[in-house]
């Protein structure tokens, strides 16, 4: 296993005026890591930064100990791409298309062409691997894609928004290869999505981006387990008062939805309640937040209102 | 029976180097471009230089006139240029822009393999179709005649080598274009026009412009005549040439490499590819 996968040091992209990732320094290693925000908050940009296809403006980056600047072909030479967008040939056949690309990445003739077969049957593709590209449907042609980017078994993968366009079926279906896949030993992933749910039971580490800054990064459990240290409360009347009342009472509060996410001091639940009281609202719910991660992007994502213990 | 979830592991392997890698892609890209067309119009290119260069040098041999200037035949046909120019088309004008069209371009520079790597491929299997077609027949026809006792050796050698330097001067300048239009667009077919619209249009455009100035200057401009002045030379055609033979064929060397860098300059700068 990699100990060290990824580093960024103060990274920043700009693409003419528009700054795709700002001042972003992050440290993951080895496992299956969620790259996760909303469309345009940078994945693509950092994915391609780290595979030396564009370069930083500002700062450093290392993937398995090498920098895609200077050295972009050490990283290549162990890293899989999947890209987000279509990007096939398409009048090559599945088995074609894949052991071509097994030896653009320096596989023997042979022992491409074998393990093209091996992992299009891995991806479920076995039986139309002889036919045309140009016929697939969207889902054989996520497939594909994930089928090129593992053929030449790297210990890297990079995973462009995988289930994109997909159906449901197809969804799970692809979310069950990448799970497959995380399973077996000595293989990193860097799954990106913009679809939070894809990534839960999936990643053992999490990257946050948001309008390219980075909200949140490290293991999943070390994330959630700060985050829960906070109280989900919901309350029927006026909920701007009880809120600023909460607020007078040096408690921060962060309205996700219909939820108040409260930090109460040591547990105590009785400032809550005396807000409650002294707004004339009613507590409908009161209980521990448990985060999912699409809830601790939420939580991120919504600045605090304000609060003491900020 | 048990049931488990599917895994994929895979023996390691000892990886081949950044040659052996683009080399891959040179010998898809050269069988990729092997369509019926092209095929077609090499095929005709073998026929047609074959019987002229043969019946030439066999009646110039009967008739005690065989030289190396015989052999310049096919050279004399605007014809000659046509099949070089489609044959590049066919080769190149979809090399870079189908990859930029597909978006596989991304693909490709994802792998290991510099940018370099990847239009080096592309440029040798440009450049290989157009050796085929151009240097080839000529090439037949001379083996040809040396076995059926045409001609001396010395005669046919030189023929050979007029007709080498002839097609790597053509492969050079042609291979050029063909990558710096085919990466300019990402449609193959506007790639193909534009190369035959730009030969064609600077052909025809100076012999009017030289004729009606008398300046003769501004031949250098057409590659064909270049090409041609280039293949007289070669083959010891008496002059005047249409243009100076040594400067043309340095000309269409110049620019052809500057055209291959133009092509490189112009991917290096595409930062996000199919965005």
């Amino acid at each position: 296993m990699v100990a060290d996968l990824f580093r960024t040091e103060a990274v920043t992209k700009r693409f003419g005026p528009v700054e795709a990732l700002t001042n972003l320094s992050v440290d993951l290693g080895a496992g299956t890591i969620g790259l996760v925000g909303p469309n345009g908050s940078g994945k693509t940009t950092l994915i391609r930064l780290l595979l030396g296809l564009v370069q930083p403006t500002t700062g450093r980056l290392s993937v398995l100990g090498h920098d895609p600047q200077t050295e972009p072909l050490r990283v290549r030479e162990q890293v899989g791409y999947m890209p987000e967008h279509d990007c096939l040939i398409p009048g090559m056949s599945g088995v074609g298309f894949v052991a071509y690309m097994g030896t653009v990445s320096g596989l023997p003739r042979e022992t491409a062409i074998s393990r093209a077969h091996d992992v299009l049957e891995f991806v479920g593709l076995a039986e139309q691997r002889y036919r045309k590209i140009r016929e697939y449907s969207v889902g054989m042609r996520q497939r594909i894609k994930l089928a090129q980017a593992i053929v030449h078994d790297p210990p890297l993968c990079f995973l462009d928004e995988p289930t994109s366009g997909l159906d449901p079926k197809g969804r799970e279906e692809m979310l069950g290869l990448l799970a497959a896949l995380s399973k077996t030993g000595g293989r990193s992933f860097v799954i990106s999505t913009h679809l939070l749910p894809d990534t839960e039971g999936l990643v053992d580490q999490v990257l946050l981006l948001s309008a390219g800054k980075l909200l949140a990064a490290g293991p999943v459990e070390r994330l959630l387990s700060t985050r829960s240290a906070e109280t989900v409360v919901r309350v029927k009347g006026d909920s701007a008062a009880f809120v600023a009342a909460l607020i007078s009472k040096g408690l921060e509060v962060r309205p996700i939805g219909s939820d108040l996410h409260v930090v109460l001091p040591a547990g105590d639940t009785r400032p809550v309640f005396q807000a409650a009281s002294d707004t004339q609202t009613q507590v409908r719910y009161l209980g521990r937040s448990v985060n999912t991660i699409e809830e601790l992007f939420l939580s991120l994502v919504e600045a605090p209102l304000q609060g003491a213990g900020a | 029976m048990s049931i488990s979830s599917p895994r994929y592991t895979a023996p390691s392997v000892d990886r081949l180097g950044r040659a052996s890698r683009t080399l891959a892609v040179l010998r898809h890209e050269l069988l990729s471009r092997a369509g019926l067309g092209t095929l077609l119009v090499v095929a005709l290119a073998y026929i047609a230089v074959t019987l002229i260069v043969v019946f030439d040098a066999d009646f110039a041999s009967a008739a005690g006139q065989l030289s190396v200037s015989t052999y310049e035949a096919p050279f004399q046909s605007p014809l000659w240029a046509l099949v070089i120019l489609i044959v590049a088309t066919a080769a190149g004008a979809g090399s870079v822009a189908e990859d930029r069209g597909s978006r596989s371009i991304v693909l490709y520079l994802s792998r290991p393999i510099h940018l370099s790597d990847y239009l080096s491929a592309k440029a040798g299997s440009i450049g290989s179709w157009i050796l085929i077609a151009a240097v080839g027949p000529g090439l037949v026809a001379v083996g040809i005649l040396a076995a059926l006792g045409v001609g001396s050796a010395t005669v046919n050698l030189s023929a050979a080598a007029g007709f080498v330097a002839t097609g790597v001067l053509a492969a050079l300048f042609f291979t050029g274009l063909a990558l710096a239009l085919s990466s300019l667009t990402d449609r193959a077919l506007y790639a193909g026009v534009a190369m035959f619209g730009l030969v064609l249009s600077l052909d025809i455009g100076v012999g009017v412009v030289s004729g009606i100035t008398g300046n003769s200057t501004v031949l250098y401009a057409s590659p064909v005549t270049d090409l041609t002045s280039v293949a007289e030379a070669a083959f010891h055609v008496a002059g005047p040439y249409p243009t100076d033979p040594v400067s043309s064929a340095v000309l269409l060397a110049v620019v052809g490499g500057l055209l291959a860098v133009a092509a490189y300059w112009q991917l290096s700068q595409v930062e996000v590819v199919g965005e």
